[in-house]
C-alpha cells in the first residue's frame, strides 16, 4: 500500500461519513424548516380559530362557517378580560347585539386518563346554569374518551346545573345529570370532575 | 392523589393499566418477532427497559433544555430518534469494550432497538402529556418493564404452543396477535386498580 | 423491459409480499388508528407518502451513502418527510391531526418504510423505488381500510363519523380497543393467508404434522 491510498482510504473512511451525515442533516433540516415557516401563519390561525370556535360553542352561541365569520361573531359578542400579566382569565358575553353582558365563559382544566384536559364551560348571566362545555385540549383515546369532543356530549351540558352525577349513557333524567360514554369511564369522570370544580370556583374568578 | 406519588402512580399505570405494548400497540413488530423464545425475550426485554428510560430522560432534557428554549419544537421527530440511535450505537460501542458475556448475551439485540416503535413512542408521549422530567423518567423505566413483561408472558405461552396444532393459516403472526389479543383483554382487568390524578 | 418490471413490483408489494400481512411489519399504526376510518385513511395517506418518498430520495443517494452511517441516513430521510407530513396535516386538517396525536410521529418508526429502504431502494433504481414504495404503502393501507371498517362499525355504529347501525344497536365497545384490534388484524391475516393464499401452503407442505407429539414427551 503506497502513502496516497492510506490517505484517501483514511478520508473516505472516517471523515467522508461525518461530512456526508453533516451535508445531509443541514439539508434536509432546511427543506423541513422551509415548509415549517411557510405554513406557520396558517397553523396559528388555525389554533386561534379552534380557541374561539370553542368559546363560542361553550357561550351557546351558533357557530358559522369559515374563519372571518366566525371572527366577526367572535369580536362582535365575545369580551377578553385579562388578569394582570395579560393572560386572558375569562370571557364575558355580550348579547346578540353585543351591547349587554349576557353570560361568561371561564377555563377549567383537570387530568384526564391520558393527560390534563383542559375545557371552557360557559354559564349564564347569574352564574346559575351552563351555557356549554367545550374541550380545548384533550389526549384520550381516540374512538373512546376521545368521543367528549362529540357534538351531543358537549351539548347535553345546556342549561343544566351542578353539582352534576354521571349516568349510564342514554339514561339522564334530571338537570344534575349527564350521560358518560360507554367504555370511557374513567374520562367521562374527569369531565365530571373538571364540570363541578369549575361551577364551584366561577364566581371567585369572575370576581376577582 | 399526593403530587408527590405522581410518578410511582404514572409507574405502576405504564405496566399495568396503560402497558404501551398491550394498550397502546407500540413495540409490537420486535414483539411478534422475538418471542418465540423465553431466553431471547429476556434479552430483548432488558434491552428495551434499559434503552427506554435512559433516553426518555435524555429526550426530556433536550427537549425542555435545547428544543423548546430554541423554538426548534417542530425538529422534535428528527432530533428524538437521533437521540435514541446515537445512545444506543454508544450503549452498544460500550458494552463491547467493557464486557464480553454482556455483549454476547445483550449486545445483538441493540440495533434491533433503535427501529422498536416503544421507544420513539413512549418519549412522544411524554413530551405530548407534558410530564415532569422524574415522571418522564419513571414513565420510560415502567414503559419497558411493561413491554418486557409482555413479551415475557408471550414467550412463555408461545414456547408452549410449540406442541399443538394449529390452523395453517393462523401459524405465526396470527395467533400471537390473538394470544396478544386475550392478554390485552386480560390487562383491561386492571383499570381502575389506579386512579391517575 | 421497465414497464414490466414496475408492474411487477406493484402487484407483488400489494399482493403476495404485502408489507402487514405477509412481512407482518407496521403493525402498531395499523393496530392503533384503525378505531376510527377517518384516522385511517388520513394515516394510510401519510405513509403512502413517506414510503414512496423516502424510498425515492434514499434510491437516489444511494451510491454515495457511505455504509457506516447507512440506518441513520435513512432514518434522518424518513424523520424529515414526516416532519413535513406532520406539519402540512396541521395547517390542513388539524383537526384529524389532534385526533392522531402521536401516531404521526410514529410513521418514522413504521417499519414498513424502513425495511422498503433497506430491501429495496438500496439496490434499485429512483423511479422503480419510488413505485415499490407507493406499491408499499397502498398494501399496507387497504389492509388497514378494511379492518378500520369494521372496527368502527361494530365498535361505534358509524362509518365515517355516520351512524349507519341505528340506535338499536349495542356497541361493540372491545372493537374499539386495544383486544379487537388484535382480533380484527388476526382474523384478516387468517382469512387472507388460509383461504386467498391456500395454494402457496398447499404446494410446499408435503410432511405430516405427526412430529409433534413426539415433541410433546420431552
Amino acid at each position: 500500500m503506497s502513502a496516497t491510498t492510506t490517505k484517501v482510504s483514511f478520508f473516505r473512511e472516517r471523515i467522508f461519513p461525518i461530512l456526508f451525515m453533516f451535508i445531509v442533516t443541514v439539508v434536509f433540516i432546511t427543506a423541513v424548516s422551509g415548509v415549517y415557516l411557510s405554513t406557520q401563519g396558517t397553523i396559528k390561525l388555525n389554533e386561534t380559530l379552534f380557541l374561539k370556535r370553542a368559546i363560542l360553542f361553550a357561550a351557546n352561541i351558533p357557530v358559522p362557517q369559515g374563519g372571518a365569520a366566525i371572527e366577526k361573531v367572535y369580536q362582535l359578542r365575545i369580551k377578553e378580560v385579562k388578569d394582570s400579566s395579560g393572560a386572558p382569565k375569562y370571557y364575558e358575553v355580550m348579547d346578540a347585539n353585543g351591547t349587554e353582558l349576557s353570560g361568561y365563559v371561564v377555563y377549567g382544566s383537570g387530568p384526564g386518563l391520558w393527560g390534563t384536559i383542559q375545557a371552557v364551560i360557559g354559564f349564564d348571566k347569574g352564574l346559575e346554569k351552563l351555557t356549554g362545555v367545550d374541550f380545548i385540549k384533550q389526549d384520550e383515546t381516540p374512538g373512546l374518551g376521545a368521543r367528549i369532543t362529540e357534538d351531543w356530549f358537549r351539548a347535553q351540558f345546556r342549561g343544566k346545573s351542578g353539582p352534576f352525577s354521571m349516568v349510564r349513557e342514554g339514561e339522564q333524567s334530571t338537570t344534575h345529570q349527564f350521560d358518560a360514554i360507554t367504555g370511557a369511564t374513567i374520562t367521562s369522570t374527569a369531565v365530571r370532575d373538571i364540570v363541578n370544580k369549575t361551577e364551584q370556583n366561577v364566581k371567585s374568578i369572575i370576581s376577582n | 392523589m399526593n403530587a408527590a406519588l405522581f410518578p410511582f402512580a404514572i409507574f405502576f399505570a405504564a405496566i399495568f393499566t396503560n402497558n404501551i405494548l398491550l394498550t397502546n400497540y407500540l413495540g409490537m413488530c420486535s414483539f411478534l418477532a422475538i418471542s418465540k423464545e423465553i431466553k431471547t425475550s429476556v434479552g430483548l426485554g432488558i434491552a428495551v427497559t434499559f434503552v427506554m428510560a435512559c433516553t426518555s430522560l435524555l429526550n426530556w432534557l433536550v427537549y425542555h433544555y435545547i428544543l423548546i428554549p430554541l423554538g426548534l419544537d417542530y425538529l422534535r421527530f428528527i432530533v428524538f430518534i437521533i437521540v435514541i440511535a446515537a445512545f444506543v450505537q454508544l450503549v452498544e460501542m460500550i458494552i463491547e469494550r467493557v464486557s464480553e458475556t454482556l455483549y454476547a448475551a445483550l449486545g445483538i439485540y441493540l440495533p434491533l432497538i433503535t427501529v422498536n416503535c416503544a421507544i420513539l413512542g413512549a418519549v412522544l408521549f411524554m413530551v405530548i402529556r407534558e410530564y415532569s422530567m422524574l415522571t418522564g423518567f419513571m414513565y420510560g423505566l415502567g414503559s419497558g418493564i411493561g413491554w418486557f413483561l409482555a413479551i415475557l408472558a408471550m414467550s412463555g405461552i408461545r414456547q408452549k404452543l410449540k406442541n399443538a396444532r394449529i390452523p395453517r393459516g393462523l401459524e405465526g403472526a396470527g395467533i400471537a396477535l390473538i394470544i396478544t389479543g386475550m392478554m390485552a383483554l386480560a390487562f383491561i382487568g386492571f383499570t381502575g386498580m389506579i386512579k391517575v390524578s | 423491459m421497465a414497464k414490466g418490471k414496475t408492474k411487477k413490483v406493484f402487484l407483488s408489494d400489494i399482493g403476495k409480499d404485502n408489507p402487514v400481512f405477509v412481512q407482518i411489519l407496521g403493525i402498531c399504526s395499523a393496530l392503533a388508528v384503525t378505531n376510527v376510518l377517518k384516522n385511517t385513511v388520513v394515516m394510510g395517506l401519510g405513509v403512502m407518502f413517506t414510503t414512496a418518498m423516502s424510498s425515492f430520495t434514499v434510491s437516489l443517494l444511494r451510491k454515495i451513502i457511505p455504509g457506516r452511517v447507512r440506518m441513520m441516513v435513512e432514518t434522518l430521510i424518513i424523520a424529515a418527510y414526516v416532519i413535513v407530513v406532520d406539519i402540512v396535516l396541521r395547517a390542513f386538517v388539524p383537526d384529524i391531526e389532534r385526533q392522531l396525536g402521536p401516531y404521526v410521529g410514529l410513521i418514522i418508526t413504521n417499519c414498513i418504510i424502513m425495511g422498503r429502504a433497506e430491501a429495496f431502494a438500496l439496490s434499485n433504481s429512483p423511479g422503480l423505488s419510488l413505485v415499490d414504495g407507493l406499491a408499499s404503502g397502498i398494501g399496507y393501507s387497504y389492509v388497514l381500510l378494511t379492518i378500520a371498517f369494521f372496527r368502527e362499525l361494530l365498535g361505534s355504529g358509524t362509518i365515517w363519523g355516520y351512524n349507519v347501525l341505528g340506535s338499536g344497536w349495542t356497541n361493540w365497545s372491545i372493537m374499539v380497543m386495544a383486544p379487537g384490534a388484535f382480533f380484527m388484524l388476526a382474523i384478516f391475516i387468517w382469512v387472507v393467508k388460509g383461504l386467498v393464499l391456500k395454494v402457496e401452503d398447499d404446494a410446499a407442505v408435503k410432511t405430516p404434522v405427526q412430529t409433534p407429539a413426539k415433541e410433546a414427551t420431552a
